[in-house]
């Protein structure tokens, strides 16, 4: 069966087949990416305020995300997946973070990571919630594709993360010696 | 034979030292203040090629290896750790801490922005130091809290950080109007308003009488208990029970007084509320 302008329905049917099995590896990508962060969250020293079960979830998943998000960020040289996870002070080093790898051809990896996070500070109306994160992962830096750094690292870090539009998002992430 | 193994012990111990010498020893400070300079010292000779990779950096350059590489203080500036990297026949890393500069402003959340008056812990308020490079500082700071209502103050209290926060939690007042809420850390002040609004109504009370067309009723000037006047628009519901049926009105409050006019011939018994507050009953006979 062919159409008057020759693209025959065998073509369409190609082309459709490539875009799924494109965005099913997109998926699969960002899925593999998510899943290969571990979060152990304790928010029961959250204080003055006390932390709804449903809320705590929102913030496993979203703190799992958003570290998912930085990692192929820094990984793939590109700002698209901090959109969303981070915003203010997080979101500008982030970039700026981003910005520099691409000028420089460096990238960084952050393979295998395990995250313990425990709540400190819980805000009295529950917009501010600051977190302690002791994080274990491989940290791979590479030039030009040429590794000039692997090991595994431990760091320490104090987040402060906010409720957004439909998610809770990194406004601040800064690693400290110790807590 | 005894000279020999000397000449060749001394022969192994300057090709050792040699060794020893060409070899990187990378030398990073612990930790260094946002803004501040560092100076990081790689041992051996020869180019060699420095990466520095840390919050908002991620750069290489070449440097001299055996002299001290200064890293400028304005590619420090966002606290956290940095990896430095040295590499020239293998490569040699070590992090170094940049920590945060003393208080520079205050990230000051206060809520509600309008409150009723007289209501327990409704008005609390979340300070976060930050340095100049806005990051966050956790050394532990004293942080001031203010309410003022005009000349009334109704809270001061001074508040230690931990991990960095510091909130205060209060009532509101007994007045209606601003409440001006500062949080202050040496020389630095943030200010924030809070409007403090009249309560419920208390003790609200109608009058009325017929009319030609019907009856009309009014509120008297409506106040919450603490005598602040209720504020224009807030709704009044006058409800009439008669023989034929019951008649609901909602009126805005103008200038301090709710009106209404009901269209109902027969006896009326006429009550009010606002809000959970109910008022007084009226009883209108029948029109004549």
């Amino acid at each position: 069966m062919k159409r008057a302008s020759g693209f025959t329905i065998r073509d369409f049917a190609v082309g459709v087949t490539a875009m799924c099995v494109m965005c099913a590896a997109v998926t699969l990508s960002s899925y593999a990416a998510e899943t290969s962060v571990q979060v152990q969250m304790d928010m029961s020293k959250a204080t003055p305020r006390s932390m709804e079960p449903l809320t705590e979830r929102a913030v496993l998943r979203d703190y799992r995300f958003a570290w998912a998000s930085m990692a192929q960020a820094l990984e793939f040289n590109s700002v698209d997946p901090l959109q969303g996870p981070f915003e203010g002070d997080a979101m500008r080093w982030l970039k700026n973070t981003v910005l520099s790898q691409q000028q420089s051809g460096i990238t960084q990896r952050y393979g295998n990571q395990s995250h313990r996070v425990e709540a400190v500070f819980y805000s009295p109306e529950g917009d501010v919630l600051e977190l302690h994160d002791t994080v274990q992962y491989q940290l791979q830096v590479s030039d030009g594709g040429k590794v000039v750094h692997d090991d595994p690292v431990t760091i320490r870090y104090v987040v402060l993360m906010t409720p957004g539009a439909d998610r809770w998002v990194i406004r601040q992430l800064q690693a400290v010696p110790q807590f | 034979m005894r000279h020999r193994l000397a000449i060749f012990a001394a022969l192994c111990s300057v090709a050792f030292l040699v060794q020893l010498c060409s070899a990187q020893e990378l030398r990073v400070p612990e930790s260094t203040i946002a803004g501040d300079d560092a100076a990081i010292s790689a041992g051996g000779g020869g180019k060699g090629t420095l990466y520095v990779v840390g919050p908002g950096i991620a750069q290489k350059s070449d440097v001299n290896l055996g002299e001290d590489i200064h890293i400028p203080g304005k590619e420090l500036h966002n606290a956290g750790a940095y990896l430095v990297i040295v590499c020239s026949s293998s490569c040699e890393s070590g992090t170094l801490y940049v920590t945060p500069a003393k208080p520079y402003s205050l990230a000051f959340i206060v809520h509600p922005s309008r409150v009723p008056v007289g209501r327990n812990d409704a008005i609390s308020g979340v300070a976060f130091p930050f340095d100049q490079y806005r990051n966050l500082v956790r050394t532990p700071a004293t942080v001031n809290f203010e309410l003022n209502a005009g000349k009334e103050s109704l809270l001061s209290r001074a508040v230690h950080t931990q991990q960095g926060a510091a909130w205060f939690r209060t009532s509101s007042g007994r007045t209606a109007g601003t409440v001006q809420v500062m949080a202050s850390v040496e020389d630095i002040s943030a200010k924030r308003a809070v409007q403090q609004v009249a309560s419920d109504p208390c003790n609200l009370r109608i009058t009325g009488g017929r009319t030609k067309k019907g009856i009309e009723v009014q509120t008297e000037p409506v106040h919450d208990c603490a005598g602040n006047p209720v504020p224009d628009g807030t709704i009044v519901t006058f409800t009439a029970q008669g023989p034929q049926g019951k008649i609901t009105v909602d009126a805005p409050i103008k200038q301090g007084i709710a009106r209404a006019e009901m269209e109902a011939k027969g006896a009326e018994t006429i009550s009010v509320a606002s809000g959970v507050v109910m008022g007084n009953e009226l009883r209108i006979g029948a029109q004549p």
